[in-house]
């Protein structure tokens, strides 16, 4: 009997903790930085793609396909190619001296999730530091700099 | 079972840390209104890749283990000098770069060696580079283990002519190849059986800059650098810095108990003006390479590494692609992104640490150059 009691109480605080309130990811920052808004889901995140590197800071490409545009042209349905700076940071952590003005509320990368971003392109012209990219020679078109970048649900 | 108050409290001890971990980070977590980590494991299909990230941050994310670890490691680092794994504690207040030790005293593992995919990256490279008309150099930068076992491991000697089996293999691959190979190797054996002061940081992986120097010489005598005066000179710059691998404990007590090394740099500047050197993109050389081309360059005092000081040997500017930790692969995919740096160009210096031999990111893929855009005039 205790265990079916500890069972149910503790499916019922891991749905609480998968529970989350409607959240379209908007804010100031991801509304008026870069000059594309997207929210895109995060198709999936390559092994070895991210984690906490000891000393040199990279930005990875990650693969999204894309499901609304706010700004900027894009279109809905698209699969983009999004450069996020030391992605094994939360995005609130993500800045540092050497690149400055990104940020954001995601904590971090799970393939399926939502984000609503601010981007920059093409990438090459705002980031001159090390880019990790698994799909090197797979993709095709410029990569996406993620300025701001949102949890959404 | 043993009813003693001490086993009872050893094991209660024990419960509360292994179910106290978890309850802590579970509430800090809650307060943050952040989802816990432990939660992916039911809201995701249980696949290899999303357990692994689940299990990472875990560890990551974790309030009690960002807390506790800088202070483990410190007390393992001070009391019983393990660096953990990614530093060895050397002979005379001496760290080293563990995976650069077991690079140079462990067989790869099975199938672990790169030194067939690097050789055929080069010459891959090499063949690309020919074919528009430039010439490519190899310079394969010494792990600091390489150059220093003596100070490394007790009873090490001073390296007399032996390299790890990856490197000699890399190099005679090379030279078979007529690949222009630099081996630095060599000249820093050389350096110091003649007594050079120290090539490397003590606490850090990398060259001091006499270590660079003699680099930059062995380059700019392949590069057949004109004799005489340069349009460069040098001012002095010295730096404190903190070694990486200090850094790379990520705790500040060892970060305090070690403290920095001043380092005797040599800023490079233009000698009429007294401008600091800067890179020219149009240059006939570029330098691409790691993190050695990076230190005293980008880092501080700036102008005072590797790159500034070929410039200053060559009497011209270069132009350069730096990737830190990627010197085998990222900064050549760098280079396709950026084919305009080839414009121009006679010459590709190509620096990358040793240990990439068997370590390097990414692999050592062949990449295809693309063709070099064409100007509009």
């Amino acid at each position: 009997m205790n265990d079916r009691i500890a069972l149910i109480g503790l499916s019922l605080l891991l749905a609480a903790c998968g529970a989350r309130d409607r959240n379209d990811g908007a804010d100031a920052q991801v509304r008026s930085l870069g000059t594309v808004e997207v929210t895109a889901r995060l198709v999936e995140v390559p092994e070895g793609a991210v984690f906490h590197r000891d000393l040199y800071d990279y930005a990875t490409i990650l693969k999204y396909e894309v499901v609304a545009v706010h700004r900027g042209a894009v279109a809905a349905g698209a699969t983009i190619f999004v450069g996020h700076y030391d992605p094994w940071k939360p995005r609130a952590e993500a800045a540092d001296k050497r690149v400055q003005g990104i940020g954001g509320t995601v904590r971090r990368f799970r393939a399926g999730d939502l984000h609503r971003m601010a981007l920059e392109t093409p990438m090459d012209d705002v980031f001159m530091g090390g880019i990790v990219d698994k799909y090197f020679g797979k993709r095709e078109g410029p990569a996406y700099w993620a300025v701001w970048t949102n949890e959404a649900n | 079972m043993s009813t003693h108050p001490a086993s009872r409290f050893a094991v209660a001890a024990f419960a509360a840390v292994i179910a106290g971990v978890p309850v802590v980070d579970g509430t800090v977590d809650l307060a943050r209104r952040v989802r816990p980590p432990v939660a992916d494991l039911f809201t995701q299909p249980p696949t290899q890749a999303n357990l692994r990230a689940t299990e990472h941050a875990m560890e990551e994310g974790s309030a009690v283990a960002r807390a506790v670890r800088p202070w483990m490691l410190a007390a393992r680092f001070l009391g019983l000098r393990d660096g953990g794994d990614k530093v060895l504690r050397g002979r005379g207040g001496w760290l080293f770069y563990r995976p650069g030790a077991e690079y140079l005293t462990a067989r790869p593992p099975a199938g672990g060696s790169m030194v067939n995919d690097a050789l055929a990256a080069v010459r891959g490279f090499r063949d690309e580079l020919d074919a528009r008309g430039i010439r490519l150099m190899v310079v394969p930068v010494p792990n600091k283990e390489s150059v220093y076992p003596d100070r490394t491991f007790r009873g090490g000697r001073p390296p007399a002519g032996a390299l790890a089996p990856e490197t000699a293999a890399f190099l005679s691959g090379c030279r078979r190849a007529g690949i222009p190979v630099v081996d630095l190797f060599a000249e820093f054996r050389i350096a110091r059986a003649a007594g050079a002061p120290d090539l490397y940081l003590a606490t850090d992986s990398h060259w001091t800059p006499a270590g660079l120097r003699i680099a930059v010489g062995e380059v700019a005598r392949h590069l057949r650098a004109p004799a005489g005066p340069s349009a460069y000179a040098v001012l002095p710059a010295p730096v404190r810095r903190t070694g990486d691998l200090v850094r790379m404990l990520q705790s500040p007590a060892i970060e305090a108990a070690v403290g920095a090394e001043v380092v005797a740099c040599e800023r490079v500047v233009r000698a009429e003006s007294g401008a600091p050197y800067a890179d020219d993109p149009a240059s006939d050389v570029l330098v691409i390479g790691d993190s050695f081309l990076r230190i005293y360059e980008t880092d501080e005092p700036g102008g005072a590494g590797f790159i500034a000081h070929l410039a200053r040997a060559l009497g011209r500017p270069v132009a350069s692609l730096v990737n830190d930790g990627g010197g085998a692969t990222l900064v050549r995919q760098d280079l396709v992104r950026r084919p305009r740096l080839l414009e121009g160009k006679r010459v590709v210096v190509w620096a990358f640490v040793e240990r990439d031999l068997r370590l390097a990111a990414e692999g050592w893929p062949v990449l295809a150059l693309p063709d070099l855009p064409r100007r509009i005039e």
